[in-house]
């Protein structure tokens, strides 16, 4: 008897181990995905950094690969990158919280059930919509309201991402705040705070770390965008003059491989050149990561950890770097709306924060929250004229012959069938990839790893994957499957270059998914004799399924989106027959939306119903995906 | 409990429904009666998005006459082209500027010129000038002719619009037009002649240079040097700014591959080139 249960105890101990195995495979898969990468991208930009050395490839503002004596300085392209992603995060992340703070706290459910599957379906939107929007819509309206002679800038360049950045930020972030116990806002009303202090006193910091990861991948969207970003940027490659010109033409990283690469001659010094700007791109996401990362931890413990500087230091300090912000915000207004605007906005901004201590707790929650509608407002009438556009110019051309059959004349004709079946096959392949990978990476590191240089090095690592920039997928999976492999261009490399693509955002919202379960019901589960594997998979998993769904839907909807990762990998402009052998290319939609936009004059209407067909498609996944989230959901509160 | 892990179970099964079910959708597609022919099988193009277009059209018509031949045709640009058929991925590469010397060494390519391609430089239909000569082409380009004005215009700021600096179009025009010199660091770079086309289209101030097929009615060509680019002023040699479209194969062409370059190269296949805006040869 003893014996037996002894063997019973071992080989499930055996079990637990080989599980746990599994999920720090599973884990490591990402990080190696980096290391290779990088490895591949830092060996095959060598010749350029040997060529122009490494300081003046960084330090030289001047790149002309082909002029008349080429250089190869990019120093331009990084400032540029970095000052379109922060006009980027200004735009997009106080409309963004503020639309989630009025989903989770002030929306009745019912509103909240509807806007929030609207508000991700922005995220289904290809970004060569959202380009092509930008450029037809935006830049003309900057054009015109500005009185500029072109509205293709750096200002529609950040407007542009902020909007794309918009519907991660807000689902993230609003995942973060509606896990909050609800206890804390009990406790914080019942001791008299009015309901605004309580948001944004006790229910805002309390999700810090699900809003600050909303931040990031947000961010990360802006870095790492490519076709929209190259649009409506204008692409000059120069610094801003003076630097806060919000109306100067700029030229980020991402559109200059985005533009170059296409064409470039293999094995030139401009190629190699081009994935030294990949290389500096990474590295950029690196330390852009890292810093976040710091920044949160240093939040989340608090003033505790600055011992160092005196207090009337900190204040000065404080009050220096409050000085330094006014006067660059103040340059950014004048620059971007005039001087009367400019000191308009500041004069309120100052009269508010003089009088604010006069103002009564109730005119201040009415006006926060009345601020809050309008941020939430704005966010939907953004979505509204962009789907506007989009479905009044699109659904005239939707037809049965046009779903069903074959394109032909370049697409002008006939109808997008293989393209449809070739998008479902890249996102189900990739999903099928991603998946399992992403959510044992997060298990792993949630569940059954300590805190220690491993998982520093593994969430490093998921971070930086999930930084790099969809087009490096795109180069990166072009010389490795296509080309080293010898794959040819075919379905199975544009599925593991957008599974990569998509694995981060599932790894870090199923990690959201799993912290939000209280540690109480683990302990329960296991103090109820049930081993870790069990609680994980009756207890924990269940509980999570909500938010690691929501991770999985947004990143169907981006990887039914992309173009830059399967042009050079995956698609064919037309094929004739569907197949569903993985070595065989495919079509894709958002592929034949950009060569129809790009390449093939007068096949405006066709480009907008193939836009439509593909928002529908994503719409169809999301409510589906909804749909399950909801039954989960259900059955929680029960 | 129980009732909570049935539900569970359930929700698992109506997951492995529905991928059951799209499984079936994607075979249903996978039915296809392949018809007996001269030339069957499967080939690959890849390469220039300026040569994609054409190289389609003519695979369409050229597939109606063929019911078993597949012809799959993928964009990435003149050097995707290039690299393609070096590393076999694919069986014809199409390129829109001639082959670099780098490109050539250590490659056995065989060349084909299948068509030429005008450029058009153009303007937004509201702007008064029409006419330009090549020198003042260069200067604006250059940044030397800033305002309309300067050339007869109404005054109004120049923006400059050109492509990316790997652009087979781009090299051209700096070569034929800027005779190789650096064009001014302010110009707007876009990467392909959609883009190009449509920012002109909806910028007033705004030139720029794309193939002559989009020039439409959002946009007007200027007329250099007394001559107005068109099919026809390309063919007799009078429109001086225009480039050779290549396919370059692996060696000499053989079976489909010969067969599609064939059609290309004979009277029907240079016919639906020019119905597509490009210059036949000959």
């Amino acid at each position: 008897m003893t014996e037996h249960t002894g063997t019973k105890a071992r080989s499930r101990a055996v079990r637990e181990r080989a599980i746990k195995s599994i999920w720090l495979a599973t884990a490591l898969i990402s990080a190696a995905a980096v290391v290779f990468i990088l490895g591949y991208l830092i060996y095959t930009a060598l010749p350029a950094f040997a060529e122009v050395g490494i300081s003046g490839f960084l330090l030289n503002t001047d790149w002309n690969p082909t002029g008349s004596t080429p250089s190869y300085g990019i120093a331009a392209l990084i400032i540029d990158t970095l000052l379109v992603t922060l006009g980027a995060l200004i735009f997009a992340v106080p409309l963004g919280l503020a639309a989630a703070v009025y989903l989770s706290y002030l929306a009745p459910p019912k509103i909240r059930d509807t806007v929030k599957p609207i508000i991700e379906l922005l995220a289904g939107i290809p970004s060569v919509v959202y380009g092509f929007f930008g450029m037809v819509v935006l830049c003309n309206f900057l054009r015109v309201a500005l009185d500029i002679p072109s509205g293709f800038c750096w200002l529609a360049a950040s407007v542009i991402l902020g909007i794309m950045a918009l519907p991660t930020i807000v689902s993230v972030s609003e995942d973060a705040l509606f896990a909050v116990p609800k206890d804390y806002q009990e406790a914080s009303l019942g001791l008299g705070a009015t309901y605004w202090h309580t948001i944004s006193r006790v229910l805002l910091p309390a999700a810090a770390s699900g809003i600050s990861a909303a931040v990031v991948l947000g961010m990360g969207r802006a870095i790492g965008e490519t076709m929209a970003v190259m649009m409506v940027a204008g692409n000059a490659a120069i610094i801003p003059d003076p630097i806060w010109n919000v109306l100067s033409p700029v030229r980020t990283l991402t559109a200059t491989l985005g533009i170059e690469m296409a064409e470039v001659a293999t094995g030139s010094m401009h190629y190699y050149a081009l994935f030294g700007v990949a290389v500096v791109l990474l590295l950029i996401t690196l330390i852009v990561n890292l810093a976040s990362a710091w920044v949160i931890k240093r939040m989340q413990t608090g003033q505790k950890t600055t011992p160092h500087i005196s207090n009337k230091t900190k204040r000065y300090l404080k009050l220096a770097a409050v000085a330094a912000a006014a006067v660059i915000f103040f340059c950014f207004l004048t620059a971007s709306l005039g001087i009367l605007w400019a000191i308009g906005i500041s004069a309120a901004v100052v009269a508010w924060y003089f009088g604010r201590k006069k103002i009564s707790h109730k005119v201040a929650e009415k006006s926060s929250f009345v601020l809050i509608y309008a941020c939430t407002a704005g966010v939907i009438l953004i979505l509204a004229v962009i789907l506007w556009d989009i479905f009044s110019n699109g659904l005239p051309v939707i037809s049965w012959e046009f779903l069903t059959e074959s394109p032909k004349d370049l697409g002008r004709a006939g109808g997008i069938y293989p393209a449809i079946v070739g998008t479902l096959q890249l996102v189900a392949g990739a999903i099928i990839i991603a998946l399992p990978v992403g959510i044992g990476a997060a298990i792993y590191l949630i569940e059954y790893a300590r805190e220690n240089f491993l998982t520093k090095a593994l969430r490093t690592g998921n971070d930086l994957l999930n930084g790099t920039p969809s087009i490096v997928f795109g180069l990166f999976g072009f010389a490795f499957f296509v080309i080293y492999l010898n794959w040819g261009i075919c379905m199975l490399a544009g599925q593991i270059c957008l599974a990569l693509m998509i694995l981060p955002t599932i790894v870090r919202t199923t990690e959201e998914a799993l912290k939000a379960v209280p540690n109480a019901q683990r302990e329960a589960s296991l103090g109820l004799g049930a081993t870790k594997w069990q609680t994980i998979r009756k207890v924990v998993l269940p509980s999570a399924a909500p938010g690691i769904l929501t991770g999985a839907i947004l990143s169907v909807g981006r990887a039914a989106g992309e173009t830059a990762p399967i042009m050079f990998t995956a698609v064919v402009f037309t094929k004739r027959f569907v197949s569903l052998n993985v070595f065989d290319p495919v079509m894709a939609l958002p592929f034949h939306l950009f060569v129809l936009s790009t390449s093939v004059p007068g096949a405006t209407a066709q480009q907008y119903g193939t836009a439509v067909v593909l928002i529908v498609i994503v719409m169809a996944i999301y409510l589906a995906a909804i749909a399950l989230r909801r039954h989960y959901q259900n059955k929680l509160l029960r | 409990m129980r009732s909570f892990k049935s539900s569970h179970k359930s929700g698992l099964a109506a997951l492995l429904a529905a991928a059951v079910l799209v499984l079936v959708v994607l075979t249903a597609g996978c039915v296809s009666t392949p018809a007996e022919d001269d030339v069957s099988g499967t080939i690959s193009l890849a390469g220039s998005t300026t040569v994609l277009p054409v190289a389609q059209a003519v695979a369409e018509v050229y597939m109606n006459n063929h019911q078993s031949a597949d012809i799959q045709i993928s964009g990435g640009g003149s050097g995707v082209g290039v690299t393609a058929i070096t590393a076999g991925t694919a069986d014809i590469g199409m390129l829109s500027r001639d082959l670099k010397d780098s490109e050539k060494t250590g490659n056995d390519f065989k060349e084909y010129v299948i068509g030429r391609d005008g450029i058009a430089i153009i303007a937004n239909p509201a702007n008064t000038v029409s006419e330009l000569t090549l020198s003042q082409v260069k200067d604006i380009y250059q940044g030397k002719i800033t305002n309309w004005k300067e050339v007869g215009g109404a005054d109004m700021l120049i923006v400059l619009v050109g492509r990316d600096s790997a652009s087979g179009t781009r090299e051209f025009f700096t070569e034929f037009v800027l005779n190789k010199e650096d064009a001014a660091k302010t110009m707007q770079e876009l990467n392909s002649n959609g883009a190009v086309q449509k920012s002109v289209a909806q910028t007033p101030g705004a030139i720029g240079y794309v193939s002559l097929e989009y020039v439409d009615n959002t946009v007007k060509a200027f007329t250099i040097d007394g001559v107005k680019p068109s099919v026809a002023t390309v063919i007799d040699g009078t429109y001086k700014i225009n480039r050779p479209l290549l396919m370059i194969t692996k060696g000499e062409a053989t079976g489909l591959a010969k067969s599609y370059l064939d059609f290309i190269l004979s009277s029907a296949g240079q016919k639906i080139l020019s119905e597509n805006g490009f210059v036949p040869i000959a």
